[in-house]
């Protein structure tokens, strides 16, 4: 960490420490070497609604919301609530509790084509799971995906190098996203041994700004799964619940096979689940599934709260209503200082990027100076809107970047 | 994914395009080479029949890499094939070149041989390089060099490297050692690749800044945690990160091939 100032020393004394025992000091997503070292904190101590503290006590308007699951907010009451009533009974049993069932109960009625739901701790439990499925449904061997999509950590789909094999990705197969013809190169190369294609509702790559599905992608993929008897599964977990309490694609219009939905089920609780078709349900009894935690019934309640409180207050127009004053709000403020901005991504899960910036240090000073004023801008990670963050909020947002964009400015970025 | 066999051209052009421009910094930063180098004037073609070659020049106390054959050198050394050129770098005895002229240059082929087994010394990083703080910095900066000039070699013809660029974004990384103006950079543009030491042709998109020799030698051999290093401003990395990262892939293809010799 190479901050100028003390402003994160508690952070540094920490990753200090942890540089000694944890490999990569913090690893993975929140690792600093994919935000802003020395501009970000490290270690966050408490949170409360959409603000949160990091360890020398600054204090930051939550734009990532744990990277999604807080969709409700940080502390959500009746959620904690449910959780904490829930492990007064138990944490870990021997066996699921009744809580289980009543989750996919509520799932497969949230979710119209789906007739079962599985459960599990994180997003790669679910994708690779129903990669699986696929499989063992169709008995064929290919998958295909969109070059740069996020799906997980296993072999099959993690974004880095170390630790792999070829033949880790020998049946998986990539075309582009909104790119029909390279998708229809694949279907005619593999036509007949592809078992599912696995997509995100729209595409979200770190270090891009998100691209919407054109029209006619989404219908096109649907058709030529349907034809060809392929699998089609929708990887929810980063929009699931943010666009459509039903499901992302209710959002676009298509319906998938599987959908893997996790971040935002639970407000902040950790669960994943798959729901599917009943087509699919004896190839789903086959595959199996299990992990420690994964009957634990606590989070469970804590997604049957989430689920109900989404519904009850319709939080996907509030999320709707505060992302769009937010990235409207920042397009204009970036014009008043002569800057082209990009809102990409649907309002509940936008992303803000510099027209003309390829090498992303415009991007870069900018997130680190709205983040310096108290409001965190991942410069290189879509962001999240949660319905505790209220216009009040949004508007305290704006000033600090029409401060940050005049930072820039006077840098001559 | 970084176990595909060697390719030997690569190799070949790797030991003419990557290492042996390292004589160049050699000769400047190291004063046991410059020892060896003295007043020595002379250029020697590295050739591989049918195949690529390249020059280096010495005079007036440094010595000059370029690419290809030169006009009229002092000395030209001729391989018979890749494998041939490979097996002679790699310190393999029974691969000595065909002395196709200047063989009565008893003197320049000597000094050109010290100067090549210091080379592989500094390089390979051999004990008596690494004991001292100024041998491991050498070490760390050769290292570097080779490692960014090494680029240009996989781009052009190693499979896995080629497939690892096209998904990368195109623009200019730089690698640098923190006080050291001259930085060894790679284009991965849009049509073709370059590489260079110096100082680069335009802003890059991307600088990967080593804040010391001593962190730019464990990252080279790969004996410290670099993503803790970055986390902790050992290394910084700025602008355009994916393009750091997958050439930092790409890097790791050179182990495939400029392993050193078990010591």
């Amino acid at each position: 960490m190479n901050s100028t100032d003390n402003r994160f020393r508690r952070s540094q004394e920490l990753f200090a420490r942890a540089a000694q025992v944890i490999p990569g000091g913090i690893y993975g997503h929140a690792g600093p070497a994919v935000a802003l070292p020395g501009a970000f904190p490290y270690y966050a101590d408490r949170a409360q609604g959409c603000r949160y503290w990091d360890v020398d006590g600054n204090e930051y308007i939550d734009y990532l919301c744990g990277y999604g699951p807080m969709v409700l907010g940080h502390q959500h009451p009746e959620v904690e609530a449910a959780a904490a009533r829930q492990q007064r009974d138990a944490l870990c049993l021997n066996h699921p509790g009744p809580i289980m069932v009543e989750l996919a109960e509520r799932l497969v009625s949230l979710v119209e084509f789906s007739a079962w739901a599985v459960f599990a701790k994180n997003g790669s439990d679910m994708t690779t799971w129903s990669l699986q499925v696929a499989r063992e449904h169709t008995k064929r061997r290919k998958i295909l995906k969109v070059a740069g999509a996020y799906h997980g950590i296993d072999p099959w789909c993690t974004p880095g190098h170390a630790g792999l094999l070829d033949e880790d990705r020998t049946h998986i197969h990539e075309f582009n996203w909104n790119d029909i013809e390279s998708f229809e190169q694949l279907l005619k190369q593999f036509r007949g041994d592809i078992a599912g294609v696995i997509m995100t509702p729209f595409h979200h790559p770190a270090f891009h700004p998100s691209q919407m599905p054109s029209p006619g992608f989404w219908p096109h993929i649907e058709a030529a799964c349907r034809r060809e008897g392929i699998v089609l599964i929708l990887d929810d977990i980063r929009a699931g619940f943010r666009l459509d309490l039903g499901g992302s694609h209710k959002f676009f219009g298509f319906e998938p096979d599987l959908i893997c939905f996790c971040k935002a089920i639970a407000n902040g609780h950790a669960l994943s689940a798959t729901l599917g078709r009943k087509e699919l349900r004896v190839a789903a009894s086959k595959v199996f599934l299990t992990g420690s935690y994964w009957n634990s019934p606590p989070a469970m309640a804590a997604s049957m709260a989430c689920l109900e409180i989404m519904q009850k207050d319709d939080t996907v127009s509030t999320l709707r209503s505060t992302g769009t004053m937010l990235m409207d709000g920042l397009v204009a403020a970036g014009k008043k200082y002569g800057y082209a901005m990009l809102a990409s991504g649907p309002p509940a899960v936008p992303f803000l990027s510099f027209v003309d910036d390829p090498s992303l240090r415009r991007q870069q000073r900018f997130c680190a100076e709205v983040t310096r004023r108290g409001a965190i801008f991942h410069p290189h990670h879509n962001w999240f809107l949660s319905a505790a963050h209220t216009p009040q909020d949004i508007a305290a947002t704006l000033g600090m970047a029409d401060e940050a964009f005049a930072v820039i400015r006077s840098e001559g970025l | 994914m970084t176990h595909a066999p060697a390719n030997p051209a690569v190799l070949a052009n790797l030991y003419l395009s990557a290492v042996l421009p390292c004589l160049a910094d050699l000769t400047d930063q190291d004063p046991v080479a410059r020892d060896m180098l003295g007043d020595l004037r002379a250029s020697i073609v590295l050739r591989v029949c049918n195949g690529p070659a390249a020059t280096v020049r010495f005079a007036g106390g440094k010595a000059v890499w370029e690419d290809g054959a030169v006009r009229a050198p002092s000395v030209i050394l001729l391989f018979l094939s890749n494998g041939h050129l490979n097996a002679f770098f790699s310190g393999k005895k029974w691969a000595v070149p065909v002395l196709l002229w200047g063989g009565w240059h008893i003197s320049i082929l000597a000094r050109f041989s010290k100067l090549a087994q210091r080379l592989e010394a500094v390089l390979d990083g051999h004990p008596e390089v690494l004991e001292t703080s100024a041998g491991r910095r050498l070490h760390a900066r050769l290292s570097l060099i080779a490692a960014g000039l090494g680029l240009h070699a996989l781009a052009q013809g190693d499979d896995t490297a080629r497939q690892a660029l096209r998904s990368l974004p195109h623009g200019l990384a730089s690698f640098a050692i923190e006080g050291d103006e001259r930085a060894v950079w790679f284009d991965h543009g849009s049509a073709d690749y370059a590489a260079g030491w110096g100082v680069p042709p335009r802003r890059p998109d991307v600088r990967i800044v080593f804040t010391d020799a001593d962190i730019a030698y464990g990252a080279m051999r790969d004996e410290i945690d670099t993503l803790a290093a970055v986390g902790g401003g050992r290394i910084r990395v700025e602008g355009l990160i994916p393009l750091a990262d997958g050439l930092n892939f790409v890097m790791e293809r050179l182990r495939i091939y400029l392993k050193p010799p078990a010591q």
